[in-house]
């Protein structure tokens, strides 16, 4: 099977790397919120204070942003676009690309520097590679996670919910 | 590529309507959002301009609550069919699981229609992804339109090349929802099948 198809698989004990290093990514920066997505925009998880009720919509228009920030760089030539800063009057957001499949963004405001959040996040989008790497590499069968008759299962929800 | 979350029990996958401006994207959703139940659906997103074209995206969440003990979550997103926003297509497009190309079946679209599909089979090979294996659902919109400006089923088949392809294919009038459902539920079964 073409391997760009197969699904991203993110075992427990890697969700729980990630969800160490988004607190830490919090804490350290004294942040308000920190958010792994995946480049199609789902959110594979979020740290920081308070329950967001928006967290799909952003996460949807955050990786969206991003990747129209990616081809205005394109059209400018630019060959090494891994981040981008949008300012706000109270909340600034840094967006950080781990090679090419997450999206890091950092949510803070006027009482953290940048500086800072720019050389944390350096730190966190290496650990997040080496994760991603990790998860890459292992080949576990899909049957073996889902169970073999979740496709069954599937199909019966679908044809239920998706009715005329 | 869809993304399963172990510890959170959790499988995403993103379907994004492709076609040309004015083929009826933004209606599809539309209607979806119109009939799925409540506790199915979450709050539709429309990025569009003042006249109600799209400009970067519809998006709409859906959740179809747990299968085998996994939270399912499928997105749903439109991209602007202006010509003009090709780039901005490129940028919707990213990671996705499955397309449903929706096709004008007005004659005179018969050249949009190509177009867009030729540039969907240059976007798809460009997030390296071979385009005769990825999930793809035709679907033939305005039905509804008279006679002297509705194109043969056999002539959009023929531009359009889905019996090449093999394409599952659906007629519809997205406005009132024919064939909206049946979209949906033939891509959901493309893309699980290569989960
Ligand atoms: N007759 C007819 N008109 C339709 C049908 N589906 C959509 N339309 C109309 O076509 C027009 C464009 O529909 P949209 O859903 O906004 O088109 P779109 O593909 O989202 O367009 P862009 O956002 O510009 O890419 C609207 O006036 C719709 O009412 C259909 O099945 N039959
Ligand atoms: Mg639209």
């Amino acid at each position: 099977m073409d391997p760009q198809l197969t699904s991203i698989i993110v075992p427990t004990e890697e969700l729980r790397h990630i969800e160490e290093c988004l607190v830490r990514l919090v804490e350290d920066t004294g942040s308000d919120y920190a958010l792994l997505l995946d480049k199609s925009g789902q959110v594979i998880s979020s740290q920081g204070d308070g329950d967001r009720q928006d967290i799909t919509a952003l996460g949807a228009l955050i990786a969206g942003v991003f990747a129209s920030s990616r081809e205005v760089a394109k059209l400018l030539r630019e060959r090494d676009f891994r981040a981008s800063f949008q300012q706000g009057v109270r909340e600034n957001i840094f967006i950080a690309l781990i090679e090419e499949q997450w999206i890091l963004c950092i949510i803070f405001n006027k009482g953290t520097h940048i500086g800072l959040v720019k050389v944390l996040t350096k730190k966190a989008t290496d650990e997040l590679a080496s994760v991603l790497e990790r998860v890459r590499q292992q080949h576990k069968a899909r049957d073996e996670v889902l169970g073999s008759s979740f496709r069954t299962s599937m199909e019966d929800t679908i044809d239920l919910l998706f009715r005329d | 590529m869809a993304l399963i979350n172990v510890a959170a029990r959790e499988i995403h996958c993103k379907i994004v309507y492709y076609g040309p401006g004015m083929c009826g994207k933004t209606t599809n959703l539309r209607y979806i959002h119109s009939q799925v139940p409540k506790e199915v659906k979450g709050d539709l997103l429309s990025i569009a301009t003042e006249t109600e074209r799209t400009l970067f995206f519809d998006f709409l969440p859906l959740d179809l609550g747990k299968v085998r003990g996994f939270q399912t979550r499928f997105h749903l997103y439109t991209v602007p069919g202006q010509v003009l926003y090709e780039r901005t297509r490129v940028a919707v497009l990213n990671g996705a699981d499955g397309v449903v190309f929706v096709a004008d079946s007005n004659k005179s679209k018969m050249q949009e229609n190509v177009n867009s599909l030729k540039e969907l089979a240059q976007n798809i090979t460009r997030q390296n992804k071979r385009f005769a294996e990825f999930p793809i659902v035709m679907q033939y919109n305005k039905r509804d339109l008279p006679k002297e400006v509705l194109a043969p089923v056999q002539t959009m088949d023929h531009f359009l090349g889905v019996t090449r392809m093999h394409w599952p294919r659906v007629e519809a009038v997205a406005t009132v929802g024919t064939g909206v459902f049946e979209t949906l539920r033939a891509i959901s079964r493309a893309v699980i099948s290569k989960l």
